[in-house]
């Protein structure tokens, strides 16, 4: 990354002076653009959610510091005020972002189609408010920056916030804020369920991108001289997202890479080819269908090989868990909850108290999964409570729940694909021993503790560090999910069918590391299993349920000699 | 009555009906199959253009109706097939595609007859007097086709075999595929019944608009707002859709300015993006 | 004995990487019931799943006559003449419940059905209401004459008794065995071991994704196959 950083600032400082002024002139406004543009691809390419009116905030404070500029003139003043118009741009954009995922929780077109809203209402206001935003015709005469107002000092103006910008955005992309981007850009439900609180992290992904936007906006005021209602407006939104698509949304120069490429051809080509834009619509379409890493997903493997000079550096001890680690004492108290108008359990009551571990099974149907999901806080229930130790967890948002000291394994491996095998380890580290501000620091990404170490000796390939998930065996990622869970060092762990797929050996393996964790950790495992082999060979205590409700309990002997488990197994008659 | 209050009236009704028009085919395309189609307004921009091609050539304003239904209708198949049936049930892939289709029919508009608006002309000028008012007789004519349209439209999709075949891929396509349904057929012909009904309202709006390669921007967040305070996939939530934002955007356009309507339907559309994404009568 | 309708070999499949179904193998000859037994979660639904062709074979063929069928799309499948009836969402909810079943025939006509009516009277009882407000025992019984009605050579019922009461349950056990008697195959996963017994003329009985024991009804008895159902 060194080399590329060091060329790239090389290239940028050295670039005017084989260019004329016109040309560094409009450089410098293409370096404008794409500070707005990685914002976009920090949000489409890292977050996974896409705003469609970006030029909104590069337009507020396009606005904010060209009224500054005409206020203070060349008062030495403005170079405070003009970061604070961009800053203004990013709180407001994270003020957006956090009370619409608040409140929607999704990230797919809604919020897309609120960004493009609240954009137009932008534009409109720009329009209609005659007396700050001097209507259509726009804020005119606005003074250039003191002292720095010929061409190449606009162009080292212009330079240095992209350059900013970028090393923002690679500071990032390489701290514990940004894997999480990416895996909640790829499963949003998991992150949660490692206790992270997703809409704070996507509201901050959106309030940084209004930051690089506004850190553009701020810079275009001084250097053109007028803002009007149309750099607020659509047209820019929808150049911004085509140019971070076509350079390549994934990588933090994707989108530089695409405003310089697409925008200097545009600037040539627009008069000299009828069909330019034409054409531009439809290369945008290609990429993103066909080609979604865009132009830097040729040279990405050039990248890839610069990486690997990287030194590693010594690993540091994760801190302990925050909160309570003695065993989880759990009650559900006739709890019923419905999905739609089917009743998915029925005044279900429960108790279990750890340490130890414990077995539901039961038919199809029969509420267990629906139980796993009701004790992590997706499934709300209509009546009746859930108590964790001795307080009451129900309606508690999921990530607040596992805070509690709860983990979850699922059925079917959901480890995050796209990561790396060092990465999904990381987050299942950093859940619960992270938050807040130590997520923007990239030393959180060596951490270990005892139970990775165990871990890593028990199964090898857990230690290939640098391997996509992807490229995992369906047994590894059972494994790896299992590891995942268990690292996060819960009081009570939910795993369900943790063998699901998995050879007699595998099978055997796992078996033997849930019996290692339950011994160690001293905690309630509750395993969801249809292998009356495994039950056995794991269960002290087993659950049966029927239809949300439970209908008998005890160990496996108890289980089966009971008249109603068999007919349930076998059917009936009546 | 005062004849100021029965045009304001008249207006009102105008407004709602037409915007139900504009709004039946995403809601067809949105609603049913579930594909956020964001080049709906783009295909309003076709069936206007029609309208003026029509018209610049001589031939009857009634021409423009085939001609909009063949382009939008081929231009809906081709789109079906090539885009949107790989990304179905992914509602984020087809917002980028439609989004990028909307671009590229923007474009390809503007590079064929230029960024300038024209107009076409009314084919019926005249007024018609009607409870003590004068009211353009072309506008009394589109509130009765839009109506004719959305109650076509409703028994159409209730009794036809079609309509009964199309609510149930859209309600269960894994048993739609067992019983033999060909669904891929019928949801391409869905499609092309979505993008044919917004060629439709383009040409029956264009009369009454400047016709120029932007307007589908406007139609596209109207038309998407509507279906979002009404709610998905019921006729209910088209007409209480259409009410609250054509309603909203007439009164407050004639009490106030055109602008205020605007930002009225904006704000408005915003809050039940927000607060209420499912809408007044979502289908369960 | 007539060859084998419907004959699948070594077919593994599942979800995502996780192979639910391995190796499993059957058949089943015109005028005969295959029987599908196994706890829940061994495998059976994804077994139908992969004879209808909503998942991929992963591994495996299925013949159709002789024809290979396993590349082929679901509609496909049933164009040649297989009929299916799913565990879960069995019927459309929100069509009545006339349309759920003359929704593919042209003329509309409840006529094939009487011979069902008769048995399960509250279907034509019910005709213009929802299929959506039935229980779910009646929509198995709606599924089932649909299915059985279409009158296709092959029949894959997934768990039709889910639900459904005991004498409805014999009525189901009379309309296979007529189905049985005009020569249509018919593989039908369950759970309850009575009804079964009353319907197989072989058992597939599965356990963790594999065949743990196959053969004619004859000779098996109740006790062998207890061990794999029971917990």
């Amino acid at each position: 990354m060194r080399v590329v950083s060091a060329a790239l600032v090389a290239l940028i400082l050295l670039l005017p002076l084989g260019l004329s002024d016109y040309r560094a002139y409009q450089l410098a406004l293409y370096f404008l653009y794409a500070a707005a543009a990685t914002g976009i691809g920090l949000c489409w390419g890292r977050a996974g959610f896409l705003p469609l009116g970006q030029a909104m905030f590069f337009g507020l404070a396009a606005y904010l510091a060209g009224l500054t500029l005409i206020w203070l003139g060349d008062s030495i003043w403005v170079f405070v005020l003009l970061p604070l118009a961009a800053a203004t741009a990013g709180l407001l954009a994270y003020g957006i972002g956090l009370l619409v995922f608040r409140r929607q929780g999704e990230s797919g077109p809604y919020f897309s189609m609120i960004t493009l809203a609240l954009s137009l209402l932008a534009f409109q206001l720009a329009t209609s408010w005659n007396d700050v935003t001097g209507g259509f015709n726009g804020l005119k005469g606005i003074p250039g920056l003191p002292g720095l107002d010929d061409f190449s000092a606009a162009y080292y103006v212009s330079a240095t916030a992209l350059l900013i910008v970028l090393s923002l955005g690679a500071w990032l992309y390489a701290a514990p804020v940004g894997v999480l981007w990416r895996a909640l850009a790829q499963n949003e439900r998991r992150v949660a369920l490692f206790g992270f609180n997703t809409n704070a992290l996507k509201a901050v992904a959106f309030g940084v991108s209004g930051l690089f936007a506004g850190i553009g906006g701020a810079i275009y005021a001084p250097q053109q001289g007028l803002v009007t209602p149309q750099v607020a407006g659509f047209g820019l939104s929808a150049d911004l997202v085509i140019w971070a698509a076509v350079g390549g949304r994934f990588g933090l120069l994707g989108p530089t890479l695409g405003v310089l490429l697409v925008g200097a051809l545009t600037t040539e080509l627009r008069d000299r080819i009828g069909f330019w834009e034409v054409l531009m619509a439809g290369f945008f379409i290609l990429v993103v269908l066909a080609f979604p890493r865009g132009l830097i997903g040729v040279i990405a493997p050039l990248v890839r090989w610069l990486e690997g000079w990287q030194r590693t550096r010594p690993a540091v001890p994760a801190p302990p868990r925050r909160g309570a680690t003695e065993p989880a004492q759990l009650t559900l108290s006739d709890v019923s909850a419905e999905i739609g108008e089917v009743k998915i359990l029925d005044h279900l009551s429960l108790r279990i108290a750890g340490p130890g571990i414990f077995c539901i099974i039961g038919p199809n149907g029969a509420g267990k999964t629906s139980t796993f999901n009701l004790l992590t806080g997706e499934l709300a229930p209509r009546g009746g409570c859930v108590l964790l130790d001795d307080a009451e967890i129900t309606g508690l948002p999921p990530h607040r729940i596992i805070a509690r000291g709860v983990g979850r394994k699922f059925q079917i491996p959901t480890i995050f694909t796209d990561l790396t095998v060092a990465e999904n380890l990381c987050i299942a580290l950093w859940s619960c021993r992270a938050a807040g501000i130590e997520l923007l620091m990239p030393r959180l990404k060596r951490w270990t503790s005892p139970m990775l170490d165990e871990l890593v000796r028990r199964y090898p390939f857990l230690a290939a560090g640098r391997r996509r998930a992807a490229e995992l065996s369906h047994g590894q990622r059972q494994v790896l999910e299992l590891a995942m869970a268990l690292l996060t060092e819960p009081r009570l762990l939910l795993l369900d069918e943790p063998c699901a797929g998995l050879s007699p050996e595998e099978t055997a393996s796992v078996i033997d590391l849930i019996r290692w964790a339950g011994r160690k950790l001293q905690i309630a495992i509750v395993v969801i299993e249809h292998d009356m082999t495994l039950v056995k060979e794991l269960a002290e205590t087993i659950y049966v349920l029927q239809n949300g409700a439970l209908l008998a309990q005890g160990d496996i002997d108890t289980i089966r000699a009971n008249a109603d488990v068999r007919a349930v197994y076998v059917g009936g008659e009546k | 009555m005062d004849p100021l209050i029965v045009t304001q009236a008249l207006n009102v009704v105008y407004g709602v009906t037409t915007l139900a028009l504009l709004v039946l085919g995403l809601a067809v395309i949105f609603g049913l199959l579930g594909v956020l189609n964001i080049a709906h307004g783009e295909f309003i921009m076709t069936g206007a253009y029609c309208a003026y091609v029509t018209q610049a050539n001589g031939w009857p304003f009634l021409a423009a109706l085939p001609l909009a239904l063949i382009i939008c209708g081929a231009l809906g198949f081709v789109v079906e097939r090539g885009l949107i049936r790989p990304l179905y049930a992914r509602p984020f892939d087809t917002l980028v595609a439609t989004w990028g289709l909307s671009l590229l029919l923007r474009k390809l508009t503007e590079a064929i007859f230029g960024m300038g608006f024209y107009n076409v002309d009314v084919p019926l000028p005249g007024t018609v007097a009607l409870l003590g008012t004068d009211y353009p007789a072309y506008r009394l004519v589109l509130i009765a086709i839009s109506g004719a349209v959305l109650i076509g439209l409703f028994v159409w999709f209730r009794i036809s075999r079609t309509g009964t075949r199309i609510k149930a891929m859209v309600g269960n396509r894994e048993l739609a595929e067992a019983v033999g349904l060909p669904v891929r057929r019928l949801a391409t012909y869905t499609f092309v019944i979505g993008t044919c009904l917004a060629g439709l309202a383009g040409v029956l709006i264009a009369p009454l608009v400047p016709v120029q390669p932007f307007m589908g921007l406007d139609y596209v967040l109207k038309t998407f707002f509507v279906l979002v305070v009404g709610g998905l996939g019921t006729v209910m939530g088209v007409l209480s859709g259409a009410a609250v934002i054509g309603g909203l955007d007439s009164v407050v356009s004639a009490a106030i300015d055109a602008t205020y309507g605007y930002l009225t339907v904006l704000v408005v559309a915003i809050l039940f993006l927000w607060l209420k994404p499912r809408g007044l009568f979502a289908r369960s | 004995m007539s060859p084998p309708r419907l004959t699948f070999a070594g077919v593994v499949g599942g979800y995502g990487t996780a192979a639910v179904v391995r190796e499993v193998s059957g058949q089943v000859a015109p005028g005969e019931v295959l029987c599908v037994l196994g706890r829940n979660g061994t495998g059976k639904t994804t077994l139908m799943k992969l004879l209808m062709g909503y998942l991929p074979c992963w591994q495996g063929s299925v013949q159709l006559d002789g024809t290979a069928i396993e590349a082929l799309a679901t509609p496909a499948r049933h164009a040649l003449g297989i009929s299916y009836c799913p565990q879960e969402r069995p019927v459309f909810d929100d069509l009545s419940v006339r349309d759920n079943l003359t929704l593919m025939r042209p003329d509309r006509d409840l006529a094939p059905f009487a011979d069902y009516f008769a048995r399960f009277p509250i279907l034509a009882r019910r005709l213009e209401q929802h299929a959506g407000t039935l229980s779910g025992g009646e929509k198995k019984l709606l599924s089932l004459t649909r299915g059985l009605a279409e009158g296709q050579p092959v029949i894959l019922l997934d768990e039709p008794s889910e639900g459904v009461q005991w004498e409805n349950i014999l009525h189901m056990a009379a309309l296979i065995e007529e189905r049985k008697a005009a020569g249509t195959a018919l593989i039908v996963v369950e759970q309850n071991l009575a009804f079964a017994e009353r319907i197989a003329d072989h058992y597939l009985v599965m356990d963790q994704g594999r065949t743990v024991l196959v053969g004619p009804r004859g000779e098996i008895d109740r006790a062998r196959l207890l061990v794999h159902l029971q917990v």
